[in-house]
């Protein structure tokens, strides 16, 4: 063990000053996060007629970036998932920060199925609670369901970034008391939990974080498959369908690693964490992408192809998403998410931050155009002719979606402030293994 | 529903008063004040009686009554519905009657005498200017006095006129009639030399020749004559024998999209075609056209069957020779004096002499706004010394004058009428008066003609004459019954000449022809204060908020423009800006102009919704005129409620079309994982009948009228967000230069596997004991969910809390619940009237409106009632009952290929 290396990584949060370019950062994200709070003030007060929704393009923004936020937040959690279960040598790098990016879209995108009501104040109500009306939920309605379904993912995500930091925080109460800072040093020994680093500490927490982990996986499918099934159990014929959820899920990961892939280049430059998050790393989170990407061709291909087997009325409802009005959106996704970041292949590409990060941004860019076309595009060819005019979204839904974007880099830029951004105690057991014979 | 009134009618007005005072007692003990009546949220009010009453009286459109019964509550007119015995109504009404108690209740109604423009408090110094002006005029025998009045067939209105230009010898009487045409009345004159109307039985028509004409589109007539067209389709259907209905018109129409056969043709076309049938039985030259002889054959084949109609915009020649063939025929027509007829001058008469006018009284027109072009309302209004306008509303012609009197609505006061068939009917006040300030229109005039004015007393004093002993019980009998019996003239028993000199037609004009048509909303432009009415999607074409000339496809792509372009129109150097509609089955060379847009002042709408197609009208031609230029000035503008791409390929067609007899065969019910509903006592169901529905929306307004229905304005309908309850679909089928049209009500369907119930999270929307889809508002939180997993998208969402928006709600039936924001709202079946009909015979707002009886409804669990029938006729279908959703609105199929 070689207490010495992980020096850098929790000098950061004891640092006293973070620079210039960490409060400009703080302050931008701030502000859209006021931006928010104006937005969600100005939809109570005036209501959802502030945004371009009508009959029938019931959902807009609201639905769309309610899905966008849950892939993200699902792509990151199931990426740490995965390398936690696998003892990923990647996994010391950048499964700490995803579980954070998972979190902060967790919480973007629980604002929105509140919000999105006509009488938010009310969301309660889907609640099974005995109230005096006598009155359950509709247990067969999928809001129900999806109730639950964001609940125990805000729970499980939060429990499983949580578990991970445990350790850590004890190191870090540790070397804050070493160096004087008693104050901060209880703050971080309150949320370390007495943790002391006995054997039997050590084998509690490898035991309770293993089985969060894999509390997280098959939720995760189904939390991303419940958003879907609020689509699917639909009589739209274009959502109707039971690809809907596996398309939801597979197409939220390249969006998910685009994210990840993103920061983790932000963090290595930012932090000079360049050793922690080594080249290696950033090669294997690219080579995920594409390869995110490639089974995101084939969810792709899959629903053009089955379409045309498909009865006329969802043939037609397909042709209408890929080649209607929203037929843009459409295909830009298919370039965003499917094609673009097969670069991420070639080595050159993908070795480089400045090709690498935007090609993962892109992609989960990509990805909220397929949402926006799912949600939208979908309903173009329904049962009968449409009764409305198309959808456009307002500027008020944009200023939502800007505001949650805010709060999601707020939240990480708190993260990285004051908690350790790699997982300290997977390094040193990743470089003590390494300095085993 | 007529409910007898208890009280001896002289008294009515102190008996509402008495309600009235009631009410404001009750809203004293309650919460609401009369501001605010009927506007209960969530709950009845409490403290405002639950029974209602229902008054007959009458209304009249283009001078022509129509019977109705207002049904008031706490003295308030709520709702209008047909008089089921008067001839024009038959118990059903049209959008503008609807929409009558909206104008009752307009905030911005006319409130205040007026002195050039200006709102006066003090009615002193009208009183005083007023008994000068009439002594002058008396002094002068009334040299110098113009009355200038709308369109007038009531008995004490034409009575009092008359006893006016006793007084005043010398005075004139004009009539503005802008939706009259002159040519109906010449070619009466040419086929009998004296004005008579010919009034068709299409109830007993198996075939119709229509030229131009549309029986079943908006009119002071057009109750009765859609309810005898589908009377005669009901016999056919019987029979086995469809009646054929042939249209031949320059643009589309109700009548050519219930047509078997639909001949697109320019105006001349049409004319060519009316001669070339007349001349097939031997009336005037020889004519050749490539239809007439089918068409001949088809009418000969029919014999007394046969009948023959020329429109609006048909010259002299064609109605004389619809005459000649009717009488050839022995066509169903009965031949009656003009109601109308009256020895008044025209406008154009008024302006001739213009210089001798000193006085001017507008009762009840607006010429300032819509004279046809070239007669200058503006400069004889700012000439003569002395003019007093009087009307409902402040108009154009309001502002124009030196004085304007603010008038009662007909709700508000007395009089009467008659149809348009000559049967007359007494107007009674229907609700308190809302303006205490204003005058009844023959109150006014009484008191010129210095008789007594008050309340009842014109009216009767013209009865009285007609009656003389019999007075007190007919009286009495007539207000009950809102009609007069036996009022009617008997049928003229004349024949037209036999040898009726045709005209020869006019010479070939070069360029496009500009038809002006009467709009299917806003009718003449005194529509265009209601909201209810801008916002009504037009029956053909969608558009709402706004209007737009058609063009046939042809010529829109000759000129490259599109739907919403801006052309620019020049009629005789005229210029009109105006957006375009590229409407399939308007005839090449045609460009209609809808009139009664682009008022200025307009009540509470604002100024400028359309465009005023008046400032085009040839005074000589006011229907058809040759020599239209069109440039596209390269601006858009958004039509509102256009949806282009609307056609589906769609396996089943949601518009079915059998023939005669054919029974559609009943789709498989698949099995359900979920138990049947049970219903022991009574379950409710709807069967909409798609070969009579006219598509007329009737049944929008009343669904509308009845339900609190908010409007929602230009800016959200625009988004797609109007609240209709009711919506009647346009569904289009065939190439665009030869495009057939369906009209498909789509109320509710209150599925029996209603699929928004399973996924509403919160259980707002669920099954009743007797198979109503109900929506809880109260416990609806606005997740939309239900609307995107209703396949007929009937529900409807408060994206703003519309209701309580000023002005969007202005009449309230207290037995509504006016719905808050967030909330999803939809069609009902009308619960409350289910529950106040109690275990009598349940009707809704939509199918008592139906001009046609289109709409059956009622208890399905009874064998016997219409509806029960009506489901097991062959050609019963639910709409995409592939789904599975077993809808309780059925639909019954179009006969016809």
């Amino acid at each position: 063990m070689s207490g010495f290396s992980t020096r850098p990584v929790s000098d950061a949060p004891l640092r006293r000053d973070f620079g210039w370019r960490f409060t400009a950062a703080v302050l931008a994200s701030a502000a859209l996060t006021l931006l928010l709070a104006y937005a969600v003030v100005a939809l109570l007060w005036r209501g959802t007629a502030l945004w371009g929704t009508n009959i029938p393009f019931v959902w807009g923004f609201d639905l769309i970036n309610y899905v966008w936020w849950i892939g993200i937040a699902n792509a990151a959690s199931l990426f740490a998932v995965v390398l936690v279960l696998r003892r990923h040598g990647l996994r010391s790098a950048v499964n700490r920060f995803a579980e954070a990016a998972a979190l902060a879209a967790v919480a973007a995108a629980a604002i929105y199925p509140i919000l999105h009501l006509g009488r938010p104040w009310l969301f309660y109500w889907t609640v099974p609670y005995p109230a005096a009306t006598q009155l359950w939920p509709q247990f067969r309605s999928t809001l129900v369901w999806d109730f639950w379904g964001i609940m125990s993912h805000v729970v499980v995500t939060f429990l499983f970034w949580y578990t991970g930091l445990i350790p850590d925080l004890a190191t870090m109460r540790d070397r804050a008391a070493a160096r004087g800072r008693l104050g901060l040093a209880r703050i971080y020994g309150f949320f370390a939990l007495g943790w002391r680093g006995s054997v039997q500490h050590w084998a509690r927490h490898q035991a309770a974080y293993r089985m969060v982990a894999a509390m997280v996986l098959p939720m995760l499918v189904s939390a991303q498959t419940i958003v879907a099934l609020e689509f699917a159990t639909t009589l739209v014929p274009e959502w109707h369908q039971a690809r809907l959820p596996l398309q939801v899920v597979a197409t939220g990961l390249p969006s998910g690693l685009g994210v990840v892939l993103a920061l983790a280049a932000l963090l290595r430059g930012g932090l000079g964490l360049g050793r922690y998050i080594d080249d290696a790393d950033m090669d294997l989170l690219a080579k995920l992408t594409a390869a995110a990407a490639l089974a995101c061709g084939y969810v792709y291909a899959e629903a053009l192809l089955v379409a045309w087997l498909e009865d006329q009325a969802t043939r037609q409802a397909m042709a209408a998403r890929a080649f209607g009005a929203y037929a843009g959106l459409y295909w830009g996704a298919a370039l965003l998410v499917v094609v673009l970041p097969q670069l991420l292949w070639l080595k050159g590409v993908r070795r480089r931050a400045r090709y690498a990060v935007p090609i993962g941004l892109a992609a989960a860019i990509g990805v909220w155009l397929d949402r926006f076309s799912l949600v939208a595009g979908g309903l173009l060819r329904d049962h009968l002719p449409r009764t409305g005019p198309l959808y456009a979204p307002s500027l008020p839904e944009w200023t939502l979606l800007a505001g949650t974007v805010g709060l999601f880099a707020l939240m990480l830029l708190v993260f990285t402030r004051f908690v350790p951004v790699v997982s300290m105690f997977e390094t040193r057991h990743e470089e003590s293994e390494a300095d085993a014979p | 529903m007529t409910a007898p009134d208890p009280l001896p009618p002289p008294d009515r007005r102190s008996l509402l008063r008495a309600a009235g005072a009631s009410l404001a007692l009750a809203a004293a003990a309650g919460c609401d004040d009369p501001q605010e009546f009927g506007a209960p949220l969530h709950a009845r009010p409490r403290g405002v009686s639950a029974d209602s009453a229902s008054y007959a009286t009458v209304l009249d459109l283009d001078g022509l009554g129509r019977g109705v019964l207002a049904r008031t509550l706490g003295g308030h007119a709520i709702k209008l519905e047909g008089n089921p015995r008067h001839p024009a109504s038959l118990g059903a009404t049209d959008v503008f009657l609807e929409s009558a108690v909206l104008a009752l209740h307009d905030p911005a109604r006319s409130r205040h005498l007026r002195r050039q423009g200006r709102a006066l408090r003090d009615a002193a110094e009208f009183e005083t200017w007023l008994a000068a002006q009439q002594a002058a005029l008396d002094l002068r025998g009334g040299e110098g006095l113009r009355l200038l009045t709308g369109p007038v067939a009531s008995p004490t209105t034409r009575r009092l006129i008359a006893a006016l230009l006793a007084r005043w010898p010398a005075a004139r009487w004009h009539v503005q009639a802008p939706m009259e045409d002159p040519a109906a009345a010449a070619g009466a004159m040419l086929a009998f030399g004296r004005p008579v109307v010919a009034l068709p039985a299409l109830s007993r028509a198996t075939c119709v020749l229509a030229l131009g004409a549309d029986p079943l589109g908006p009119g002071p007539a057009q109750l009765a004559q859609a309810r005898g067209w589908a009377a005669a389709r009901a016999a056919g259907r019987e029979a086995g024998r469809m009646p054929a209905l042939i249209v031949a018109e320059s643009t589309p129409s109700l009548t050519g999209a219930k047509a078997d056969r639909r001949l697109t043709l320019p105006p001349a076309g049409i004319e060519a075609l009316g001669r070339a049938v007349a001349a097939a039985f031997g009336l005037g030259p020889a004519a050749a056209h490539p239809e007439a002889a089918p068409i001949a054959a088809a009418l000969r084949a029919a014999g007394p069957g046969a009948l023959v109609l020329a429109g609006r915009g048909q010259p002299e020649a064609v109605h004389a020779l619809a005459h000649w063939l009717n009488a050839r025929l022995g066509a169903p027509v009965r031949l009656v004096p003009d109601p109308l007829a009256a020895p008044a001058g025209t406008l154009a008469g008024l302006l001739a002499q213009a210089e001798a006018v000193t006085h001017l009284l507008i009762l009840d027109a607006n010429p300032a706004y819509d004279a046809p072009a070239g007669l200058d309302i503006a400069g004889l209004l700012r000439r003569v010394p002395h003019s007093l306008h009087a009307g409902v509303q402040v108009d154009e012609t309001a502002l124009a004058c030196g004085w304007h009197l603010p008038l009662r609505h007909p709700l508000e006061c007395w009089g009467d009428s008659r149809a348009f068939d000559g049967t007359a009917a007494l107007r009674q006040p229907a609700t308190v008066p809302l303006v205490e300030a204003a005058i009844a229109p023959d109150a006014l005039l009484a008191r010129l003609a210095g008789e007594a004015a008050d309340g009842a007393a014109p009216v009767q004093a013209t009865w009285r004459a007609a009656w003389g002993a019999d007075f007190e019980a007919r009286w009495l009998q007539a207000l009950e019954a809102g009609l007069i019996a036996d009022s009617a003239p008997a049928p003229l028993a004349i024949a037209p000449r036999a040898d009726v000199a045709l005209p020869p037609p006019a010479p070939a004009a070069r360029g496009l022809v500009a038809v002006f048509a009467p709009d299917a909303t806003l009718w003449d432009g005194r529509f265009a204060t209601e909201a209810w009415l801008h916002e009504l999607p037009r029956p053909l074409g969608g558009v709402m908020w706004g209007q737009a000339v058609l063009l046939a496809p042809r010529d829109a792509a000759a000129l490259g423009v599109a739907d919403g372009a801006v052309l620019e129109l020049t009629l005789a150097g005229r210029r009109l800006h105006a957006p375009v509609l590229v409407t399939p089955g308007q005839a090449p060379g045609v460009v209609t102009l809808p009139l009664g847009g682009g008022r200025q002042v307009a009540g509470g709408m604002p100024g400028g919704i359309g465009f005023d197609a008046y400032s085009l009208r040839p005074a000589a031609a006011p229907w058809v005129a040759p020599g239209l230029a069109l440039r596209p000035t390269g601006a858009a503008q958004a039509l509102v409620g256009h949806l282009p791409e609307r056609a589906l390929a769609e396996a089943t067609p949601r518009v079915r079309r059998v023939a005669a007899g054919e029974a559609i065969p009943p789709l498989p019910t698949p099995r359900s994982l979920y138990e049947p509903w049970r219903y022991p006592g009574r379950a409710w169901g709807m069967a909409i009948d798609l070969d009579t529905c006219i598509g007329c929306n009737a049944c929008v307004l009343a669904c509308q009228a009845e339900n609190n229905t908010p409007v929602v304005g230009p800016e959200e309908a625009a988004m797609g967000r109007t609240m209709h309850w009711l919506r009647v679909d346009r569904v289009e089928s065939g190439p665009p230069e030869d495009r057939s049209v369906d009209f498909q009500p789509v109320p509710c369907m209150h599925c029996e596997k209603a699929p928004c119930e399973v996924v509403c999270p919160v259980n707002a929307t669920v099954h009743d004991a007797e198979g109503l889809n109900l929506m809880v508002y109260p416990r609806c939180i606005g997740t939309r969910t239900c609307s995107n997993n209703c396949p007929y998208k009937v529900r409807r969402f408060n994206w703003a809390g519309y209701a309580r928006q000023a002005g969007a709600v202005p009449v309230r039936n207290p037995a509504v619940p006016l719905r808050p924001r967030g909330v999803i709202e939809k069609c009902t079946y009308c619960q409350h009237r289910i529950k106040a009909a109690g275990e009598g015979v349940a009707e809704t707002a939509c199918q008592r409106a139906c001009p046609t009886r289109a709409i059956h409804f009622g208890d399905i669990n009874d064998p016997d009632s219409a509806v029960a029938r009506a489901k097991r006729e062959g050609r019963s279908y639910a709409l995409l009952g592939e789904l599975d959703t077993r809808p309780r609105t059925t639909y019954l199929a179009r006969i016809g290929a």
